[in-house]
């Protein structure tokens, strides 16, 4: 029988096995921040938007939720993480922003400076 | 500008020791040598908590970690990495450990850059409703390995080697908690996450189990091994609705993980954990009245001894902690009590959550190493006060803390210096507070909040708290006597001594401390009947300048009829017939009312 620290290695293994298994290795990787604050301040409406884009077709993208990273007046936040380059982090992303980020940063490349936190 | 590179340089106190600053200076030389200062942005980060590999560099994208890095190794880790895009393999220092996993992320973000997160390791980081997210970060290893590889009387010893201590507010250290619930011989024990968050203005609580509630539930159950408990409560306020979801889905997925439940992980250890959810009364977050709450009574505080360790809910021994001491716990047990100790001050080991709020450029939620100066928080990480406007007070620990001035702003934050000084840690609120503010004001503020709050079963906190507010209440319409400073003084150390619980105890600080730290605004309110940052209202005038161009609109507002004027000329305010009611002042377009 497996000790409990060789059966949570393995589960590990298989979360981690999941993860990759809904997309995790795409190119971008999109995370929205959904807590309490992050909600109050719209994000529900951005992540709508990135799952509306999934939805009609946008590939390569890797889209998750997370916590509350700790900025509240810049929220609703987005990253968008791309292997070998700097994670990039979008403040106060409204619906137009987000389609936006879409267009330009997830289809393009381009990186909206004027939106980065810092 | 291109964002392909970054280099983080640790900017620590041991760091700087071992000449950091002078890293960074030739790092900056040799990036204008091969013309990448345009490609490459330096960081400084707060203490990275590596110290003993210190000088540590991180560079970017890839994440390395550069360990003891000499002047003589920056040429090349920048030709080889950066340039050429192989890591310098020598300086490379490899680490899984679980704190600071944000840094990969939010690293080159100055807000972030001084903190060092242990309890918010995940947040941000993870999808807080995805148990697959948590075991990819070594989730529920800690407890894997305390079932594997500790007895619980060790797993005891560990935390009590640590140095960790409440986080709720009162400091106790927790080790010592756990033994003295460990040695109680019963057969049936409980844990309890203390969830009860209801200080004005503080968040950490929720946003830690908005972001991460397995951390929280790992905290819990290898608590429950350690003292020999088969059942855990968690007992949070039913105002957070999204963060009972989040536990409620993580629990669920923690038993169909087997985490929770009979037989964790093969082993003979069963643990379970139920929600339980408080009506909000502030009261609740003391543990005895938090514990007849779990009871189903009236949330009300008895005296102690006994303590819960001996007699907790239902009568049986109790460990009680915080949500934020739980989520520290897989920590110190998979990084180790010895690196956790390293951490902070003498007396105070680890992190401390705060919530930043008020007059801060950047409000939000930050996790700093102990010892770290409130100034470095207000102007590092919150960017300093907005408008120009200039700092007048820090406010911690909510209502049962106090009010520092800018004296104390090179205070090191731990348990011991912020009572020093007349505030407490408390829970981890922080609300910075400018010159726009007044301080009678504000004290009245945090005790209308405990005298509501007062569950009435004592006294001293029940009749004293509403005279204590009498008193601020006159002083701030005006109508202060001479006096009324010491009678808040006397009453105020009364109810502190007096008082049954924590709530009643803490309940004086806010007006003690404003009393100490700025007593001349309360004599101005008092003698002068003035109030220098023009907030209450009562004792404030209003008058009309020069550049009213009688467009009537105050006028017809006032209710009083006190202002006098004719279109299109100068208008006049009758002082002896104004109430001050400011109707005028909201009313005028032209900022012509001025108040005095």
């Amino acid at each position: 029988m497996l000790t409990p620290l060789e059966t949570v290695k393995k589960k590990r293994a298989e979360a981690i096995n999941r993860i990759v298994g809904k997309g995790y290795l795409s190119t971008k990787r999109v995370y929205v921040g959904m807590a309490t604050c992050e909600i109050a301040a719209g994000s529900k409406d951005v992540m709508e938007v990135f799952q509306t884009a999934i939805k009609n077709g946008l590939t390569d993208v890797y889209l998750s939720q997370k916590g509350c990273a700790g900025r509240c007046n810049l929220e609703p936040t987005v990253e968008v993480i791309e292997e070998g380059l700097v994670p990039v982090k979008y403040g106060r992303v409204t619906r137009d922003m987000a389609h936006q980020i879409i267009e330009r940063h997830l289809k393009k490349g381009e990186i909206i400076e004027e939106w980065v936190i810092r | 500008m291109s964002r392909k590179y970054s280099i983080t340089i640790c900017d620590g106190p041991t760091c700087l020791h071992k000449k950091s600053k002078e890293l960074e200076s030739a790092i900056e030389q040799c990036l204008k040598e091969h013309a990448l200062t345009d490609k490459v942005r330096i960081n400084l980060s707060g203490c990275l908590g590596m110290c003993g590999k210190g000088p540590i560099l991180i560079v970017k994208p890839g994440y390395t970690i550069y360990g003891s890095v000499t002047l003589g190794d920056v040429a090349e880790i920048i030709e080889k990495h950066i340039i050429k895009k192989k890591p310098v393999a020598r300086l490379a220092i490899e680490e899984d450990h679980l704190y600071n996993r944000f840094f990969r992320i939010f690293g080159d973000v100055n807000f972030f850059g001084k903190q060092l997160r242990i309890v918010l390791r995940n947040c941000g980081i993870i999808d807080p409703e995805s148990i697959d997210d948590y075991l990819s970060v070594r989730g529920y290893e800690a407890l894997a390995y305390v079932l594997t590889q500790m007895k619980p009387l060790d797993v005891v010893e560990e935390v009590k080697k640590s140095g960790l201590r409440g986080r709720g507010g009162a400091g106790f250290p927790t080790g010592i908690k756990w033994q003295l619930t460990a040695r109680e011989k019963n057969s049936e024990k409980f844990v309890i996450c203390n969830a009860d968050e209801g200080d004005p203005g503080a968040f950490m609580d929720r946003s830690t189990i908005e972001g991460d509630p397995h951390s929280v539930i790992e905290g819990m159950c290898v608590g429950g091994y350690a003292v020999g408990a088969q059942k855990g409560f968690i007992y949070i306020r039913a105002e957070y609705p999204l963060a009972i979801k989040r536990l409620e889905k993580a629990i669920a997925d923690a038993k169909a993980e087997g985490f929770l439940g009979d037989k964790i992980m093969g082993s003979d250890f069963s643990f379970d954990i139920e929600i339980r959810l408080g009506a909000g009364a502030f009261v609740c977050g003391e543990e005895t009245a938090l514990i007849h709450s779990i009871e189903g009574h009236r949330g009300m505080p008895r005296p102690r001894p006994p303590y819960p360790s001996v007699q907790g809910v239902f009568n049986k021994p109790t460990l009680i902690n915080n949500v934020e001491t739980w989520a520290n716990i897989p920590v110190i047990i998979l990084d180790g009590a010895e690196w956790f100790k390293s951490i902070g001050t003498e007396k105070s080991k680890g992190t401390k959550v705060f919530a930043l709020a008020g007059k801060i450029k950047n409000t939000g939620l930050i996790e700093v190493p102990m010892g770290i100066t409130l100034r470095s928080i207000i102007y590092d990480i919150g960017g300093g006060i907005p408008n120009n406007k200039k700092f007048k007070a820090l406010q911690t620990g909510g209502p049962s803390g106090g009010c520092l001035s800018e004296e104390y702003l090179d205070t090191k934050i731990d348990y011991e210096s912020l009572a020093k000084v007349g505030s407490i840690m408390g829970s981890g609120g922080m609300i910075v507070l400018d010159e726009d503010t007044c301080m009678v004001n504000i004290a009245k503020f945090f005790l209308e909040f405990t005298e509501n709050e007062s569950c009435g079963k004592c006294a001293p906190c029940r009749e004293g708290t509403k005279r204590m507010l009498e008193i601020l209440t006159r002083i701030t319409e005006g109508k202060g006597e001479e006096g009324d400073i010491n009678k808040l003084q006397r009453l105020g150390k009364l109810i502190q001594k007096a008082s049954l619980c924590g709530l009643g105890q803490s309940a004086p600080n806010p007006v003690l401390s404003t009393l100490k730290n700025f007593r001349s605004e309360y004599e101005e309110h008092i003698k002068e009947k003035k109030c220098r940052a023009k907030v209450c209202s009562t004792l404030l005038g209003y008058e009309i300048s020069e550049k009213c161009i009688g467009c009537t609109a105050c006028k017809k507002v006032c209710p009083t009829g006190a202002i006098a004027g004719i279109q299109k000329s100068l208008h006049v305010i009758d002082q002896s017939k104004c109430i001050r009611c400011g109707a005028c002042f909201e009313a005028c377009k032209f900022n012509a009312i001025k108040r005095i």
